[in-house]
């Protein structure tokens, strides 16, 4: 940014015609949507404690990169940092709050329980099992909780995404930007197989068995 | 156990002479008095817990039920007591059946009751009568069937608003 409204002027100055600059519609909105973005103050358990510490305190300043105006109120803000389980009960308040925020709206879930409901995956009467079952989410951050430089990361992810997307002709269109890949040979299909396999010989745990294979006490 | 059982505590004693019939079974454990009580006599017990010199509980320090499902009577409320000027604490413990589960509010003595009462009514579904507003407190009202009794259905979702389908999590589409 200092580039561009410092350097850029007093490079330009001696020529002429200098004080008007062509440049393409996108570029310049984007530019001013991708730095300019103010979180909703939404924290729901212990990552808003990670995500406040990010804005808030001075080593992870996220206002170096134009997003630390938190908005109390939805109808201000343009960004929403999911932080913490969301429950069925706040469910309801979730999607109302995304709905009440003007266009365009960005969605950063962070942390293992926001992506997919984290510790309370197996068997919860009260935990969303990832917070875009309820509305649709740009960047996950995972971890638990994620370290304020990991929501820096998903912060300058969700800016590249919003640079590099075609605002002016198909608005509702987002190019996500690719974070990871996975490794030769190994599809989407296979991970995910392997996640589920996973899960399950965790959540099937047989007690007795267990018990008789814990080495008795002895010497008391 | 049969040994503890022998060595009557200081509170034991005296609801025992206060209440005759009332006190089912006790026993301590390093100092701290259990008494399992009837169901009826709560709310006097309660009183004179609170009241008398020689016990005076001025704090409520917990409420919450147990779910006995292969025992009967199946519930059991167990409230936390203790005196801070005497500094000592008791266990009462009140056994509920499933079928009349209903039990006297202590609101009127503690005021920290009221919303112990509602999370345990939340819970369990045990009813607390004369409660001012026995409605839940953690789940939506909504909500079917009391989620930490032992047979409420594990993998049971009773979602509020309808979940939409997930297709883009692991689909990050063209850069």
């Amino acid at each position: 940014m200092g580039l561009i409204t410092e350097k850029l002027p007093k490079m330009m100055a001696g020529m002429p015609g200098s004080d008007i600059i062509f440049t393409r519609m996108d570029a310049v909105i984007n530019w001013a949507r991708a730095n300019s973005l103010w979180p909703l103050t939404f924290g729901t358990s212990c990552c808003a404690i990670e995500m406040m510490m990010a804005p808030g305190a001075s080593r992870h300043d996220l206002a170096r990169f134009g997003a630390e105006v938190a908005r109390p109120s939805p109808r201000q803000a343009d960004m929403l940092i999911l932080a913490g389980t969301i429950v069925k009960r706040m469910a309801p308040r979730l999607r109302t709050l995304y709905e009440q925020m003007p266009e365009p709206r960005y969605v950063i879930a962070t942390g293992a329980c926001t992506i997919s409901g984290g510790p309370f995956i197996y068997h919860s009467y009260s935990t969303v099992r990832g917070a875009d079952t309820i509305i649709p989410v740009d960047v996950y951050v995972p971890g638990c909780p994620p370290r304020p430089e990991g929501l820096l990361y998903g912060l300058l992810t969700l800016q590249k995404m919003i640079r590099s997307g075609e605002t002016v002709r198909e608005p509702g269109i987002r190019h996500k930007p690719v974070t990871s890949e996975t490794p030769e040979g190994i599809t989407i299909e296979d991970i995910k197989s392997e996640m589920l396999a996973l899960l399950e010989k965790d959540a099937v745990v047989d007690v007795r068995k267990a018990a008789e294979q814990m080495e008795r006490p002895t010497g008391i | 156990m049969s040994t503890e059982q022998e060595e009557i505590g200081n509170l034991t004693q005296l609801l025992q002479e206060q209440f005759p019939g009332a006190v089912q079974s006790y026993h301590q454990h390093r100092g701290d008095e259990t008494v399992l009580v009837e169901r009826s006599q709560i709310l006097p017990i309660c009183q004179f817990l609170r009241d008398d010199e020689r016990s005076k509980m001025e704090m409520m320090i917990d409420l919450t039920a147990v779910d006995y499902i292969k025992e009967s009577p199946r519930f059991e409320v167990v409230y936390h007591f203790k005196s801070l000027s005497l500094e000592h604490r008791i266990r009462v413990k009140v056994r509920v059946p499933e079928e009349d589960c209903e039990i006297d509010s202590i609101h009127e003595l503690w005021l920290a009751v009221d919303w112990y009462e509602r999370e345990c009514y939340d819970m369990y579904g045990i009813i607390f009568k004369n409660h001012p507003n026995l409605q839940r407190i953690l789940m939506y009202s909504q909500f079917e069937g009391y989620p930490l009794r032992k047979d409420y259905p594990i993998g049971r979702q009773q979602p509020l608003v309808e979940m939409r389908p997930v297709n883009e999590r692991h689909d990050y589409g063209e850069l």
